[in-house]
């Protein structure tokens, strides 16, 4: 029985993709809903332009999540939002774990070769070390 | 004006580039900055010659200048003064060791290991001294330390030893003439004069279009400048001084913050930071190596001399102990700012200059690097029981963590 869901939030195409996948989850297992985007810093973090992405990565995502709330609102439901600072993965992984999520929804993003290379993927890694079931929204 | 316009457009197209390299690789801006102008300066000087970037032209000066010492005012704004006023002790006793220890030390590896003069010794030890409050802050936040006693704590300790090397910069190398003390003594009566003024003076003429503020704070900045070069001392001493005492007031005024952060990183540092990498001589890292190691080593033994057993005493235990040391032995801006101090007082060579950014460079990655590679704290460890069984995993990798851009930016929305 899923009693809370975890989404990863980026704002892109795929990651309102995953939200409203989860939504839809949600709504008749009357699931929990926690919304995490992830703010990345540069390596390694530089003074005062780390304060300066910061405040811009929780001004742009309190806008977004502005419209999931309302998205949630008009399918009966509530959201809990969290702007978390860190390596994406790493910080799924984590808040996973400490929130007790029964399943973790994420959108995919197709990438080149040279980035998958360069960057690995968020998304297998979340696979590999999540403490939970993993969605991946295509 | 034509070659001034011409090489001001090539100095920010230079920015733009480094810019860019900072958004596809993930890496500071500054870092970017340094590299390409480490590596403007390889390629432009064997295509077109040494002087077509300019890099010793007075405006470019002036502007590299400014840049540095507005980055360091913001810096010092950003210090959270209820917290200081909270943890002032401890985070006195902490950023003094963390400062005294990595100064003597990397002077004493400059001076005996790598044969130094003296003056060259002590700039090499002053550079070394600096711990990147970034770094520190960004990790303190992921652990979510940020909110606790301990990380508090931390964090004031990290202004304080950065206080410690602006202090030694300015003051270590003054002649300690009349001049010394007109410096000092204007810097005692102007800088608490300005904290009691400027509050006042923006509340009562301030939140215009003219942008007064701005202009208010680059005239107290300059003058103040202008004062310490005159006393032969670093403009950034007062810069980073009045950054921390008006942290209170001008450093809550995010509008404010913001309109500066636009013109220091929009136009300023650019040429601050691609100068300071420009300056370096590749040749010169080539053929001396070692010498490299020797500062990055003196800079990280020192600092877990002065920090680990402080962790100690707050009751830490060992993995986040030197998880913590680690972090406290990066640093990047204020060490570059110490270096080109050095090489434009030309209390440091060409080569020792190029050594010394190298290290600064390497300090600022090579330390987090390790930290996340074998220190990361249990509590990021996940608890899966499964995790264990993954075949040839070692404790790191189950970690999930991975330094630098090891993770993918599937999720970032920025």
């Amino acid at each position: 029985m899923l009693k809370r869901i975890l989404v990863a939030f980026d704002g892109s195409e795929p990651a309102m993709r995953a939200f409203r996948m989860a939504l839809e989850l949600a709504e008749p297992l009357r699931a929990e809903l926690i919304v995490l985007a992830v703010a990345q810093l540069p390596e390694p973090a530089a003074m005062v332009e780390s304060s300066a992405m910061l405040e811009s990565a929780t001004e742009h995502y309190e806008g977004d999540f502005q419209k999931l709330r309302e998205l949630a609102a008009s399918a009966g439901n509530a959201i809990d939002t969290r702007v978390v600072v860190g390596h994406a993965a790493e910080q799924i992984v984590h808040h996973a774990a400490e929130e007790h999520a029964d399943l973790i929804v994420m959108g995919h993003r197709g990438k080149s070769l040279v980035e998958r290379w360069l960057l690995g993927s968020v998304s297998k890694r979340v696979i590999s070390y999540a403490p939970c079931s993993v969605l991946i929204a295509r | 004006m034509t070659p001034v316009w011409t090489q001001a457009a090539l100095w920010l197209g230079l920015a733009l580039v480094a810019t860019l390299f900072s958004i596809w690789f993930r890496v500071a801006t500054a870092l970017s900055e340094i590299l390409v102008g480490i590596l403007a300066q390889l390629v432009l000087a064997a295509l077109v010659g040494t002087a077509v970037l300019g890099a010793d032209e007075s405006w470019v000066k002036f502007l590299s200048g400014t840049g540095a010492i507005l980055l360091t005012f913001l810096a010092g704004a950003e210090l959270d003064p209820a917290v200081f006023k909270l943890k002032w002790k401890e985070a006195t006793g902490l950023g003094i060791l963390a400062f005294f220890a990595p100064f003597l030390g990397c002077t004493a590896a400059a001076y005996y290991l790598l044969n130094w003069n003296v003056q060259a010794s002590w700039l090499a030890g002053i550079a070394l001294s600096t711990t990147s409050i970034a770094v520190v802050y960004a990790v303190m936040l992921e652990l979510g330390l940020n909110r606790t006693e301990f990380g508090k704590t931390i964090l004031a300790a990290c202004f304080i030893n950065d206080l410690g090397t602006v202090i030694a910069l300015g003051l270590i190398f003054a002649p300690f003439t009349p001049r010394t003390i007109a410096f000092v003594g204007g810097c005692l009566v102007i800088v608490p004069a300005a904290c009691w003024l400027t509050p006042r003076f923006f509340r009562r003429f301030g939140d215009r279009p003219s942008e007064l503020e701005a202009k208010y704070l680059l005239l107290l900045l300059f003058g103040l400048g202008a004062l310490a070069t005159w006393a032969d001392s670093e403009a950034v001493l007062p810069a980073y001084l009045i950054g921390m005492l008006l942290a209170g007031t001008v450093g809550k005024d995010h509008v404010l913050v913001r309109r500066l952060r636009t013109l220091t990183f929009g136009f300023l540092t650019p040429f601050y930071f691609i100068r300071a990498g420009s300056l370096v001589s590749v040749p010169a890292l080539a053929a001396a190596p070692m010498a490299l190691i020797v500062l990055l080593l003196a800079k990280m033994v020192s600092k877990s001399i002065g920090v680990y057993p402080t962790t100690k005493a707050f009751g830490y235990v060992q993995r986040e102990g030197v998880y913590t040391t680690l972090l406290m032995s990066t640093g990047l801006t204020f060490g570059t700012i110490s270096a080109l101090f050095g090489l434009s007082h030309e209390l440091i060579t060409r080569e020792q200059y190029s050594l010394l950014v190298a290290a600064v460079i390497a300090s600022a990655v090579v330390p987090t690097l390790i930290a996340n590679a074998f220190f990361l704290p249990h509590y990021l460890i996940p608890k899966r029981q499964d995790s264990a069984g993954i075949e040839g995993a070692s404790e790191s990798q189950r970690a999930v963590r991975v330094p630098l851009s090891g993770l993918s930016s599937d999720l970032d929305g920025k």
